[in-house]
C-alpha cells in the first residue's frame, strides 16, 4: 500500500527554509549543466546547419579542415566538366573553388587581435550555399577590393560596417555588405571573390571545391569517380558530412559543462541529504504512527524517496527555466575554433531533449541524496519512534 | 567543561551533519581553487625562463600564413640577433589519433640549443639528433603518454602539408615549460615538400634583454611594404595574442564559475544553520540560565567559523596536493600542462570559507536573539 503522493508533496513545503535554499542549490546545479548543455548544442547546430545534402565538397585527402586543404588548378581541370556536376541556365557547372585564409584582425573593443576566416567565392558560390542571404548593403564586386562580412561578427571585429576599410596582405579592403548565414558556421566567416583573395593572400591554389550534384545518385557516383582517380589525391564527400565531423570545439565545452556538472552535484547531494536527514528527524513520531496504521517499511522507503525526486525536480525546472533566457534572447558567443583556427560564433541552443536531460539529472540528485535518510526512516523501530518528543 | 570543548562537543555532536558539512564547504572550495587555476591559467599561460630572449616572427596575415625562406639572411643581418631558425607547424596525425596529439615542429637543429636553452638532454642524444637528417627529438611527456624510447621510429601524416614522414627517435628532452613538442630538421621536411621555399615562422634568440626593443622594430620595419609583411613580438606577447582568441567564452565561463561557488556557498550555508535551528531549545535554555546573546552568537559563529574552515582545509589542501604533485595533463587529456596553485588563490579560496562560515552563523544567531526564552523553550523541533 502505497502513501498519497499529495502527503509527500506537502511534507517538502512544511520545513521550508532548508527546502527553499536546498531547491535553490539544486535550481543553479542545473542551470549551470543545461547552459553548458546549451552552448555545446548550439556550437554542434551550427555545423550541423551548414551542410546542404546536394552538395559534394572537394578537400585534398589527409586535411583535417579546408583551412589547411589545397586543391591545384590543375586538379580542378580534371572534376569541373565531369557529368555528374548540376548545371546552370547557362550549361555552366555549379561549382565554388574556395580560396580559404585565416587573417589575423584587431577586435573592436581593442582587447587584441584574434583570427577571422575569410572565404574567397566564386560567383555561383552563393547560389550553392542557399543558407547565406544578404541582410545589409550589396554583394562584393570582383576587383575592387570588396568584402561581406557576417552580422554575427559585425559587432566583434574593428571596422565590420559598411565602408568600413582594414588592411591585411599589404591590401586595404572595404566592407560593403552585410550577410547573415541563419546560425551556419558561415555565420563567422567574411567572403569575397575567390580569384581576388588568391591574388592579395599570393596563393597559388585553392583551398575547397564545392559542386552541386544533379541528383543522389549522380552525387555518389561522382564521390566513387573522384575517389578512383589515383591521379588526384583529393577527397570527395558530401557537405553535410563534412560539416558535422567538425565538432572538436564543442569537446572542451562538454568536458567542462560535464566536470561542473559532477563536482557541483556531489554538493548538491549532501544538502538534499542534510534536508532529508532533518526531514525523517524531524518526523519520527509521525512515522511511527503510520507504521502502526500498517504501512510497510517499503511504502515509507518509497514515500521519503518520492519526496526527495519532488524537492529536486522542483529545483531541476527553475533551472532549467533560468537557463532559457540565453537561447531564447538569441544571444551569440564567439570562441576559437579548433578546426579552422578562426573564431567560431554561435548561438545558444535549447532543445527538448536537452530539458529532458536536465530534469532527469535533477531527479537522480535527488534519489541519491534521499536514499540513506530515507533507508533509515524504513529501518526506525516502530515503538522507539512511537516514543520519541 | 571549558568554552571550547563546548563548541567542539556541540560541532560533532550529530557526526554525520558534521562530516556533510565539512564535505560539502571541501567541495565547494576545491572546485573554486580548480577554476580559479584554470582561468588564471588560460589568461595567463605559464612562461619560460628562456622566453624572456626569444622573439617570434610571423606573417602579418596570421600565423597560419607562410613566409618566404629568403628571409632569413636578412633577419640574421639584424644587429643584436643570435640565432634564427625557421619553425614550421607540421600538424601531423601519430598513429591515427585524431584530435589532440602533440605539436610538431620543423626547425634548424643546429640552433636548437642556442634558441631553447632550457631544454636538458643527454650530449649523445643531441649529437645523434644532430647527425641525422631523419631524427627527430621529443619531449618527455609525450615519450612517456605513447611509450616511446630512443631509437624508435615515428611515422607523420600531414593534415597540412601532402606528405607522410618517417622519424628516428634521437633524444628525449626535459626542463622546458611544456615538455610535449617534437622537432626536427627544417631540412628533411623541405626535401620532402620538394623545397617550396616557405617557413612557417621564425623564431629568434637575442643577444640581451635591451637588444630586444630595437630587435623587434628592426625586423618590423624591414619588412613592411614587403610581398611578406611580418609581426615579430616577443615569446611572451606571442603567446598572450592566443588568449585574446579564445573570445567572450573567457568572460562568459568566468561568470559560470562565479554561479557555481555562489550555488556551493549557499548550499553549505544553509546546512550549517539547519543544525544551530535544530538546536533552539538547548539555545533557550542557555539563555535562561544567564547566557548573553552576544555569547551565544560567539558560540555559534565558533562553531560554525569552524566547521567551515576545517572545509577548507581539506577542499583547498586536497587541491593543492593533486595540482603540485599529481600528473596535471594526464589528468586533463592535455588540455592544461601545470595549474599552479598561487597563494592569491589560497587566500582567496581561504577568504571565502571564512565568509561562509560568518554568514552561515547569521540568520540563526538573529532568530535566537530575536527569540524570547519562552517561546524558545516551547520550540519542539
Amino acid at each position: 500500500m502505497a502513501l498519497p503522493i499529495t502527503y509527500n508533496i506537502r511534507n517538502v513545503f512544511v520545513r521550508w527554509r532548508a527546502t527553499v535554499a536546498t531547491i535553490a542549490g539544486i535550481a543553479l546545479v542545473v542551470a549551470v549543466y543545461m547552459i553548458m548543455q546549451t552552448m555545446a548544442e548550439g556550437l554542434e547546430k551550427s555545423s550541423q546547419n551548414t551542410g546542404d545534402p546536394r552538395n559534394i565538397m572537394i578537400v585534398r585527402k589527409g586535411s583535417t579542415a579546408e583551412s589547411s586543404s589545397q586543391v591545384t588548378r590543375a586538379q580542378l581541370k580534371e572534376f569541373n566538366y565531369l557529368p555528374q556536376i548540376a548545371r546552370d541556365a547557362k550549361g555552366q557547372p555549379l561549382l565554388s573553388a574556395d580560396v580559404v585564409v585565416l587573417v589575423s584582425l584587431p577586435r573592436r573593443d581593442g582587447s587584441g587581435e584574434a583570427n577571422v576566416l575569410v572565404r574567397g567565392v566564386s560567383p555561383v558560390g552563393m547560389d550553392l550555399r542557399p543558407q547565406v542571404s544578404l541582410v545589409e548593403g550589396r554583394w562584393f564586386t570582383p576587383g575592387k577590393r570588396e568584402v561581406v562580412v557576417s552580422r554575427r561578427l559585425s559587432p566583434r571585429f574593428a571596422n565590420f560596417e559598411i565602408g568600413g576599410k582594414f588592411r591585411t596582405g599589404g591590401k586595404e579592403l572595404t566592407v560593403v555588405g552585410i550577410l547573415d548565414g541563419s546560425s551556419s558556421a558561415f555565420d563567422s566567416e567574411v567572403w569575397m571573390d575567390a580569384d581576388e583573395s588568391r591574388s592579395i593572400f599570393d596563393r597559388e591554389n585553392y583551398s575547397s571545391v564545392l559542386v552541386r550534384a544533379k541528383d543522389d545518385a549522380a552525387g555518389k557516383e561522382f564521390v566513387k569517380r573522384i575517389e578512383s582517380d589515383k591521379r588526384l589525391p583529393l577527397l570527395a564527400l558530401s557537405e553535410v558530412e563534412y560539416y558535422a565531423a567538425q565538432t572538436k570545439t564543442a569537446m572542451p565545452i562538454k568536458f567542462l559543462g560535464n566536470f561542473l556538472a559532477m563536482a557541483m552535484s556531489v554538493g548538491a547531494i549532501f544538502a538534499a541529504m542534510n534536508t532529508m536527514y532533518a526531514s525523517v528527524g524531524s518526523r519520527t513520531r509521525e512515522i511511527g504512527t503510520l507504521r502502526v496504521l500498517g504501512y510497510r517499511r517499503r511504502s515509507i522507503l518509497i514515500s521519503f524517496l518520492l519526496e526527495g525526486a519532488f524537492l529536486s525536480l522542483v529545483g531541476g525546472v527553475i533551472g532549467c527555466l533560468l537557463a532559457l533566457p540565453l537561447p531564447l534572447l538569441g544571444y551569440s558567443i564567439g570562441t576559437l575554433n579548433f578546426e579552422t583556427w578562426g573564431e567560431t560564433v554561435f548561438q545558444f541552443r535549447m532543445t527538448p531533449m536537452l530539458a529532458v536531460k536536465g530534469l532527469a539529472f535533477s531527479v537522480i540528485v535527488g534519489v541519491l541524496g534521499s536514499l540513506l535518510p530515507s533507508i533509515r526512516a524504513a529501518r526506525l523501530p516502530v515503538i522507539a519512534a512511537l516514543k520519541s518528543l | 567543561m571549558t568554552i571550547g570543548t563546548f563548541i567542539l562537543k556541540n560541532a560533532m555532536r550529530n557526526k554525520r551533519r558534521a562530516t556533510l558539512s565539512i564535505l560539502s564547504v571541501a567541495v565547494s572550495l576545491f572546485l573554486l581553487v580548480t577554476l580559479l587555476v584554470a582561468l588564471r591559467e588560460l589568461t595567463l599561460p605559464p612562461e619560460d625562463i628562456g622566453a624572456a630572449l626569444r622573439v617570434v616572427v610571423r606573417s602579418k596575415i596570421s600565423i597560419a600564413n607562410l613566409l618566404p625562406a629568403k628571409q632569413r639572411p636578412i633577419i640574421e643581418r639584424v644587429p643584436g640577433v643570435e640565432a634564427v631558425s625557421p619553425f614550421t607547424w607540421f600538424g601531423g596525425t601519430y598513429k591515427n589519433e585524431g584530435g589532440l596529439t602533440f605539436g610538431q615542429f620543423a626547425m634548424d637543429a643546429s640552433k636548437f640549443r642556442t634558441i631553447f636553452g632550457d631544454s636538458k638532454m643527454p650530449e649523445e642524444q643531441f649529437e645523434a639528433f644532430q647527425k641525422d637528417m631523419r631524427a627527430c627529438i621529443i619531449g618527455k611527456l609525450t615519450a612517456e603518454k605513447y611509450h616511446l624510447k630512443i631509437g624508435d621510429r615515428i611515422t607523420l601524416v600531414g593534415t597540412i602539408y601532402p606528405v607522410t614522414l618517417e622519424f628516428n627517435l634521437a633524444g628525449i628532452y626535459s626542463g622546458t615549460i611544456d615538455d610535449r613538442n617534437m622537432f626536427f630538421h627544417h631540412k628533411y621536411f623541405d626535401e620532402a615538400m620538394g623545397d617550396m621555399g616557405q617557413v612557417g615562422m621564425w623564431w629568434l634568440k637575442v643577444r640581451s634583454a635591451e637588444d630586444m626593443p630595437q630587435v623587434i622594430t628592426t625586423i618590423n620595419n624591414t619588412f613592411a611594404n614587403s610581398s611578406a609583411e611580418v609581426r615579430a613580438e616577443t615569446e611572451r606577447a606571442f603567446q598572450l595574442s592566443f588568449t585574446s582568441m579564445w573570445g567572450n567564452i573567457k568572460l562568459f565561463v568566468g561568470a559560470i564559475c562565479t554561479v557555481v561557488v555562489f550555488t556551493l556557498i549557499l548550499v553549505s550555508a544553509s546546512t550549517m544553520s539547519m543544525s544551530i535551528r535544530e538546536r533552539f531549545r538547548e539555545l533557550a535554555v542557555l539563555k535562561a540560565l544567564g547566557f548573553r546573546r552576544r555569547e551565544l552568537f560567539a558560540f555559534i559563529l565558533a562553531e560554525s567559523f569552524a566547521l567551515a574552515m576545517f572545509g577548507a582545509l581539506i577542499g583547498v589542501g586536497g587541491a593543492y596536493l593533486l595540482y603540485t604533485f599529481g600528473s596535471v595533463s594526464k589528468m586533463t587529456n592535455g588540455i592544461f600542462i601545470t595549474l599552479e596553485v598561487t597563494p592569491k588563490i589560497i587566500g582567496t579560496a581561504i577568504t571565502v570559507a571564512a565568509g561562509l562560515g560568518i554568514a552561515a552563523s547569521i540568520m540563526p544567531s538573529i532568530s535566537v536573539a530575536k527569540t524570547s526564552v519562552v517561546e524558545g523553550l516551547k520550540t519542539l523541533d
